[in-house]
């Protein structure tokens, strides 16, 4: 399986996650600059965490009109494994690809903290290795990750198992229903504000991280 | 004949989507100093541009079909307002 | 702009000095040159000799002070590179964008090194929160401004320090620490060096922002100094994420012979450091360089401070694969001189010379020998009654800003970025980093003002031995230290006088451990104009520390039940300095005495317990004595314990002495083997005693007069809530 990760102008997760994805799970994982990312022959994308573009105007904007998105875009479409993670997952938001919206933490600051999360969702490229209500310790660090929709669109989400994790206990952001991932309908896109390669190495605090990952593997073989 | 126009975005906050920064600056910088009578504070974010059109509602028509294409604004979240000065 | 006898720094003394060695008068724009590149901020004209008597020199020492950042030799081929940075007059105006600007300074002093910064601390001192909405003010801003632009740019804050005090009122310290890595091979000199090289300028655009920065930095501040915005630089982390991508991939292809940092001075500064170190000259064509303004003149545009700006030196023939980089980050960049061997900084305009100045002459400041002199003997402070209840005051100083938790600071600095962290903020004594070589950085930054107001040699010989103890704590065995003098007027004759005893306390301790400095900061004037109040003599040291093994790295909570307590050392009657006293609004006569050579020697045996895997946990006892450390073991391992406090006192005391001395060379531990532990101590006769056990959720100190029991969640609320409930009441 050959994974691409995407470096956009600002990105600072881009080398943690391929350190976990090459060098802690062995799998075949590049780095690939936004201007360079033309070739929809990888069989997954990972956008990963930062400030792409500084995050001007809005977190993510910028970086979902790159040509890279477009990319992106005819990879989900083919039902390929794409992962947002953090910036990624605000990226996949405006790029029209995950439903809702990203905003300020209600507390006004930027966290960062270890957190309990619980898997409500197991039909997804990056849960699908976990047992369903499994409870996971993983990081978030972030400014704008208060997930809103309004409320028909928050129960639609939940009835069509759109929502993939959720904050067990505190809810740090104020983020509705507790939301800490989302998936589109077929379960191959998945944005999350908590970081799983941060989570790949016990003496940094856990290893839950890398199940979403191998999920993504698992997900490949179904 | 085309005049340049200055058009003001303004995007905030819709009014579902709570507005934690204009709550704090009501609560602890406007009510705390004494300026009771003032009800109300949204925030938001302010883009100034200057566009070429014939005329002000082409000026506002261009700007908001801009808004809309690009998603200046997410339109989940956020309400979108313009105003044209000449 | 005119500069000469007005908004100029320069002394009558030097004026003349420069005019002899130049053999005529300078003009407009080389007093300009000069006024920058000799302001106190960057030349240390005052306080180089003092300097010299740190000891520099180390097996691991590859480069020392005098470069933009020491570099530390860790084996496999690896370098750490390692330097602080303040931003104190900037920040006391406009606390946001001068803090952040603080930290996009101090990370390319790190990468002008060829080394990737991977790690940031903070040491931060406030006025008194509790009663200053200012300092309020100041605070939330601060660390807002630090944590935007660290965390845009990737690099974790990992540790800092946080001090509060009336005397920073008006002027707040803001230091910034920054560590990096890289490869020997790799390793950049900021030299000019060869003939023919190409300058280059690269990143941001240079404005009118920042002008006249080290200049305000070496002037006392004003009434006024709110309108001085224009020495505040405008902080850009988007753009300086690109010139960190930019500069490291011009390093590793090869192609720089040196690189400089823009700061203090801007070009004036960068253009002389690097043609001085390499004896060489430089030519400067100023229409090359980029501007934000069309209409600045040339002292503008020559001394501006503009941000997000480096050097690059360009060797002969590499220009097309510099090209090749700026292009894909999109980052700015324009040709502005060349080396050659004339030794010589000229400027040219459009092929007029306006400037030229020989290099040494403009990089070398004439020393300043200011007078020191010894402050009368304060008036000495009766002891405070011994208070009824030890209780509260316990609880008073666990709410205390200076030694509460510190959370509402780190939750708001990404410090998991670059998956290196294994101590986090709040957990341990220090931060400790995973290394490429397979090793661990231990690093910590500290400070006490306190200590150092009542008696400068031995405060800041005693903040270099904590700063040494923490290192120790976490298993690491300290291997270099940055120091950064912080201090009022140096005109104030007592003033320097406690400068030169700071450093010279400092030395001396590094001698006994010995532990090389391989470089720091000097920052004078911190002083307010109007109420002529300076600060307290402000020290702060950064010690770099190193582990083998991971199963050495050590952190404070309580592990274990039924594990054995020790504390190591013998607390004395010392409250002088005490953040007890400072709660009762005293400051005591002189800090607790410092035995250099036991306080070495209980470093190094406390390291070998650790070694030798015999210890579970470990915290240093410094701040807030052992009734705090005993409090914040409780706190971060979420158990209890009961001790018996009197055992390590050295003769029956108060119990207020007993809980709250900040006496040196003290460490407690947990361990399943105490007999190993205690027999390991008293070879080396370091007094150490079994004075409890792990157990139960409450801590139970055994006192003289009395026993006291706390509930941990009691302590936790009381200690993590402080903060938050000060500088942002409604927030649950």
């Amino acid at each position: 399986m050959k994974v691409a990760v995407i470096q956009f102008p600002g990105s600072n997760c881009d080398r943690d996650t391929l350190h976990v994805l090459r060098n802690v799970l062995g799998l075949d994982a590049n780095l690939i600059w936004h201007n360079d990312f033309k070739d929809t022959s990888y069989d997954a994308a990972i956008l990963p965490g930062g400030f792409s573009f500084g995050d001007h105007l809005r977190a993510g904007i910028i970086a979902a009109h790159s040509p890279a998105t477009d990319i992106i875009r005819k990879m989900a479409e083919d039902g390929k494994p794409v992962l947002g993670i953090c910036n990624g997952f605000q990226i996949l938001i405006e790029a029209g690809l995950i439903p809702g919206a990203l905003l300020r933490n209600s507390t006004l600051k930027f966290v960062c903290k270890w957190i309990d999360l619980r898997v409500e969702s197991c039909s997804t490229a990056f849960s699908c290795s976990f047992e369903r209500n499994s409870q996971l310790r993983m990081p978030i660090a972030h400014n704008e990750g208060r997930f809103f929709a309004d409320d028909e669109a928050l129960d639609r989400l939940v009835a069509e198992g759109m929502v993939v994790m959720t904050y067990a206990h505190e809810n740090p952001t104020g983020t509705s229903r507790r939301i800490a991932a989302i998936s589109n309908k077929d379960g191959n896109v998945v944005g999350m504000m908590p970081h799983p390669e941060r989570a790949s190495d016990h003496i940094l605090g856990g290893t839950n991280g890398l199940k979403v990952f191998e999920s993504m593997l698992e997900w490949a073989r179904c | 004949m085309d005049q340049v126009f200055s058009v003001e975005i303004v995007i905030s906050n819709k009014p579902q989507a709570r507005d934690p920064e204009g709550e704090t600056i009501e609560r602890d910088l406007i009510h705390k100093l004494g300026f009771q009578s003032v009800k109300e504070v949204r925030s938001g974010k302010l883009l100034t541009v200057k566009v070429e059109a014939s005329s002000e509602i082409e000026a506002k028509n261009k700007i908001l079909l801009m808004c809309d294409d690009l998603r200046l604004y997410n339109p989940v979240a956020h309400s979108v307002n313009l105003r044209v000065r000449a | 702009m005119l500069v000469g006898e007005l908004g100029t720094t320069l002394t009558r003394e030097e004026m003349d000095y420069a005019r002899r060695q130049l053999g005529r008068e300078p003009n407009g724009l080389e007093w300009a040159m000069i006024d920058a590149q000799w302001s106190e901020h960057c030349s240390y004209k005052s306080s180089r000799h003092i300097l010299a008597q740190l000891p520099t020199s180390g097996r691991r020492v590859l480069v020392g002070p005098g470069y933009d950042s020491g570099v530390i030799d860790i084996g496999d081929d690896y370098v750490v590179a390692m330097h602080i940075e303040s931003h104190n007059h900037p920040s006391a105006v406009d606390p946001y964008g001068g803090a952040a600007t603080g930290i996009g300074g101090v990370v390319r002093d790190i990468l002008c090194m060829g080394t990737t910064p991977i790690a940031l601390l903070d040491a931060l001192k406030f006025g008194e929160i509790t009663k200053s909405d200012h300092s309020k003010w100041i605070m939330k801003n601060v660390v807002r401004g630090i944590a935007d632009y660290g965390n845009c740019i990737g690099v974790p804050t990992v540790a800092g320090e946080v001090e509060f005090d009336d005397c920073f009122e008006r002027n707040c310290l803001v230091d910034v620490a920054c560590l990096g890595v890289g490869r020997k091979e790799e390793l950049l000199l900021a030299q000019a060096t060869h003939a023919g090289d190409g300058v280059y300028l690269i990143g941001g655009s240079t404005g009118r922002d920042g002008i006249h920065g080290s200049t305000f930095a070496s002037r006392t501040l004003r009434a006024d100094s709110d309108q001085e915005r224009s020495a505040v630089q405008i902080p850009d982390p988007f753009t300086k994420k690109l010139v960190i991508e930019t500069s490291l991939e011009a390093g590793r292809a090869g192609i720089l012979r040196g690189c400089k940092d823009l700061g203090g001075g801007g070009l004036a500064t960068g253009l002389s450091e690097i043609a001085d170190k390499g004896g060489m000259g430089i030519d400067v064509y100023l229409e090359e360089v980029p501007v934000r303004e069309g209409d600045m003149g040339p002292v503008e545009v020559m001394i501006s401070e503009s941000q997000e700006r480096m050097l690059f030196v360009v060797k002969k023939g590499s220009e097309g694969f510099l090209d090749d980089i700026v292009r894909r980050y999109g980052v700015q960049h324009a040709r502005i001189g060349e080396v050659n061997a004339t030794n010589r900084i000229r400027v040219l305009h459009f092929r007029e010379p306006i400037a030229n100045l020989p290099t040494p002459l403009l990089a070398n400041a004439p020393i300043i020998h200011r007078k020191a002199q010894m402050p009368a003997v304060r008036k000495l402070e009766h002891s405070p009654e011994r208070p009824s209840d030890l209780r509260s005051p316990l609880l008073d100083l666990l709410a205390s800003p200076t030694i509460a938790s510190k959370e509402w600071v780190f939750r708001q600095y990404d410090h998991e970025v670059g998956i290196r962290t294994i101590n986090k903020p709040g957990e341990a004594d220090a931060s400790v980093l995973k290394l490429p070589n397979g090793k661990y950085a231990a690093v910590k930054v500290d400070g006490n003002a306190r200590f150092c107001d009542l008696d400068p040699y031995l405060g800041a010989s005693s903040v270099l031995a904590e700063c040494c103890r923490n290192i120790v704590a976490v298993g690491a065995e300290p291997v270099a230290f940055l120091d950064h003098c912080q201090f009022g007027d140096p005109n104030d004759e007592e003033i320097f006088w406690a400068f030169s005893k700071a450093v010279e306390g400092m030395a001396d301790f590094a001698k006994a451990f010995p532990l090389p400095c391989i470089g720091g900061k000097v920052s004078f004037y911190n002083q307010d104009e109007e109420s002529h109040k300076a600060i307290k003599s402000s020290p702060v040291v950064t010690v770099l520390g190193l582990i083998e093994e991971p199963d050495d790295v050590m952190k404070m909570g309580f592990r274990d039940y039924g594990q054995a307590l020790v504390i190591v050392g013998r607390t004395r009657p010392e409250l002088g300095g005490s953040e007890y006293y400072h709660t009762l609004g005293r400051n005591g006569n002189a800090p607790p005495a410092l035995d250099f050579e036991l306080e070495v020697r209980t470093d190094r045996t406390v390291h070998e317990c650790i070694r030798q895997g015999l210890v579970s946990a470990s915290h240093d006892v410094s701040k807030g004595g052992l009734g705090v450390a005993l409090a914040e073991m409780a706190i971060a391992g979420l158990k209890g314990a009961s001790v018996d406090c009197t055992i390590t006192q050295e003769d029956k005391m108060r119990d207020d002495e007993l809980l709250f001395s900040e006496t040196n060379s003290r460490f407690v531990l947990t361990t399943n083997k105490p007999s190993e532990v205690l027999e390991v101590l008293s070879k080396t006769n370091v007094p150490a005693d079994v004075v409890g056990t792990v157990e139960g959720n409450s801590l139970r100190l055994g006192l003289n007069t009395t026993n006291l029991d706390f509930s941990v969640d009691t302590l936790r609320a009381v200690y993590v809530n402080s903060i938050q409930g000060i500088l942002e009441p409604w927030q649950k």
